[in-house]
């Protein structure tokens, strides 16, 4: 009896851990409830930088959200939503803008009232924008320009796509914005094909009619578009102080992100399984104590690209570890037996692992829900899946024949030109 | 706190929103502000208001560049005219239509603010 207990309520977890997507009021709507104490809204608008009109315009949206409208004041926002011991947050990526609120079970009403009374009736006020949303644009601005591994990536998504994804997640400080900009891209991006609504720890049909009630009137012309990117790298040099000495090595290509990259990706990334310890990945060996190594793998929904952030203290450590980088990943191709399978095992955890968090879900499930793909996560395993040793020589190989991405911040009278790191 | 004066109780709503009552009390208004003295310098009437506290202080920092320079310019041009003892030459004076309230508005809006957070700061919830 208590294994058929068991088995029923295993049915029904797996039943309840797929999101089916609902279209509410011509808003794709999307919820997974795993009976967890909190609950969590986004609002996820195809409003990243690669889709803005005018340099910053987006990173002063992501910063406008949840000033005042129509309903209530900037402060009104806050103190009500702390008063309900919520937390609210608004998250720019290339291609989204996350408008989420987090909160305990029950308040949906309230929060899914405060979310989109910034998507239907934001006013955008020049005062607030000055007093408010300027200063936090330029400190952020400013911390991106002194972490040089911000910088380094950054500056290689405007070499390796140039317009559309090489849009800078962030302001530069010398456009001039307004907040009419701003109002004029939000108007173009709150619109119905836009915006995703995903929900955790809340039931579909309760967010689905919340979502109908408020997001009736938006309005139904398209939204914003962007040209299809296309990948054309290259190589800058940028001299800074005080930060690590930086070097990003990157690949790129164009169309839909394959699965033999999140592969690679899981082959060549050196951070180790157990603490304290060396991982296996064939750049851990050779890199110099005091250098670390990261493989950035960023999937967008028509291009990705794939490379090594490498940091060190001195010129000479960054290009030893860069030297051993480049050889690996030209070796890439020739991923057989049991590496080929590590690295598989690696790439589904890292994708299932994703899912659980609330983050990585909206992200991972959000961008297929707006182009209304399959959002079930054994669609995305089953591909990893597939992954051979024939398929992955045929996806290194291109990668790594393209024209490379290449960044160096920090000394630039040490630190290692591409050519000779053998790229 | 002061009771009376340009942002306190003032009936301009009301008149303004009666046809009549306006039929009477724009001439005594114009009148009066033509005896205030102040359209003979060149100034509005929103230029006189006392700026000394934090309320109109960040109402000022509202201002569109352009109605800062020339906020800046007519009260220089006005200090000048008094430190010759002449009001400024007729064609510079202040016409009545130019008179308008380009700061009560935004001083309004910090008062709304103002009450709004000690509103918040001394609310007591009930929770249903």
């Amino acid at each position: 009896m208590l294994a058929a207990r068991a088995s029923t309520r295993n049915v029904q977890r797996i039943a309840r851990s797929f999101a089916t997507v609902v279209d509410s009021a011509g808003v794709k709507v999307a919820a997974i409830d795993n009976n967890q104490p909190t609950s969590s809204i986004t609002f996820l608008v195809k409003a990243g930088s690669r889709y803005e009109p005018k340099a910053g315009v987006a990173h002063g949206l992501k910063n406008f959200a949840f000033k005042s409208t129509a309903k209530r004041s900037a402060l009104g926002t806050v103190r009500e939503s702390e008063l309900y011991g919520g937390l609210l947050s608004a998250n720019l990526s290339r291609e989204h803008l996350a408008l989420t609120a987090e909160f305990l079970r029950g308040d949906e009403q309230f929060f899914v009232d405060v979310l989109s009374s910034f998507i239907t009736s934001g006013k955008f006020t020049r005062h607030e924008f000055e007093e408010y949303v300027t200063p936090v644009m330029q400190s952020e601005v400013e911390l991106s320009n002194s972490d040089p591994a911000i910088h380094a990536l950054e500056l290689a998504h405007v070499l390796a796509f140039r317009s559309g994804l090489g849009s800078s997640l962030y302001a530069t400080p010398h456009t001039h914005l307004t907040a009419d900009d701003i109002k004029a891209f939000a108007q173009s991006a709150f619109t119905q094909g836009n915006i995703a609504v995903l929900g955790t720890g809340i039931d579909q049909e309760v967010l689905t009619k919340l979502v109908q009630q408020s997001l009736n009137k938006i309005s139904t012309s398209s939204g914003l578009t962007s040209s299809p990117s296309s990948y054309f790298g290259g190589e800058t040099r940028i001299q800074s102080h005080g930060g690590s000495q930086t070097v990003f090595i990157g690949f790129g290509s164009a169309g839909a992100p394959a699965a033999e990259l999140a592969v690679l990706n899981g082959h060549l990334s050196p951070a180790p399984s157990v603490k304290w310890s060396k991982g296996l990945s064939p750049i851990a060996a050779s890199v110099p104590e005091g250098t670390s190594v990261q493989t950035v793998y960023l999937p967008y929904s028509d291009a990705s690209l794939f490379g090594v952030l490498i940091q060190g203290s001195t010129g000479a450590s960054v290009k030893e570890a860069g030297k051993a980088a480049v050889a690996a990943l030209k070796s890439a191709s020739s991923l057989k037996g049991d590496d080929l399978k590590k690295a598989v095992a690696k790439a589904k955890f890292a994708a299932a692992a994703a899912a659980e968090s609330r983050e990585g879900l909206v992200f991972s499930l959000g961008s297929k829900v707006l182009s209304g793909q399959t959002s079930a996560l054994d669609a995305t395993l089953s591909v990893l899946d597939k992954v051979s040793e024939s398929t992955i020589s045929k996806a290194a190989s291109t990668l790594v024949g393209a024209k490379p991405t290449y960044v160096a911040i920090g000394d630039v009278s040490t630190l290692p030109y591409a050519d000779e790191l053998g790229l | 706190m002061v009771f009376f004066g340009p942002l306190q109780y003032s009936l301009a709503p009301k008149i303004l929103a009666s046809k009549s009552m306006m039929k009477w009390a724009q001439p005594l208004a114009l009148w009066f502000s033509k005896q205030s003295g102040y359209k003979k310098y060149g100034l509005k009437y929103d230029d006189l208001l006392v700026e000394e506290s934090d309320n109109v202080q960040r109402a000022l920092g509202r201002l569109t560049p352009a109605e800062s320079y020339e906020r800046a310019f007519r009260l220089k041009r006005a200090s000048q005219a008094s430190v010759l003892h002449a009001p400024l030459p007729e064609e510079q004076w202040t016409k009545d239509g130019e008179d308008v309230r380009y700061l009560t508005p935004h001083i309004q809006e910090v008062q709304k603010e103002e009450k709004e957070r000690a509103m918040w700061d001394t609310i007591s919830v009930k929770r249903k």
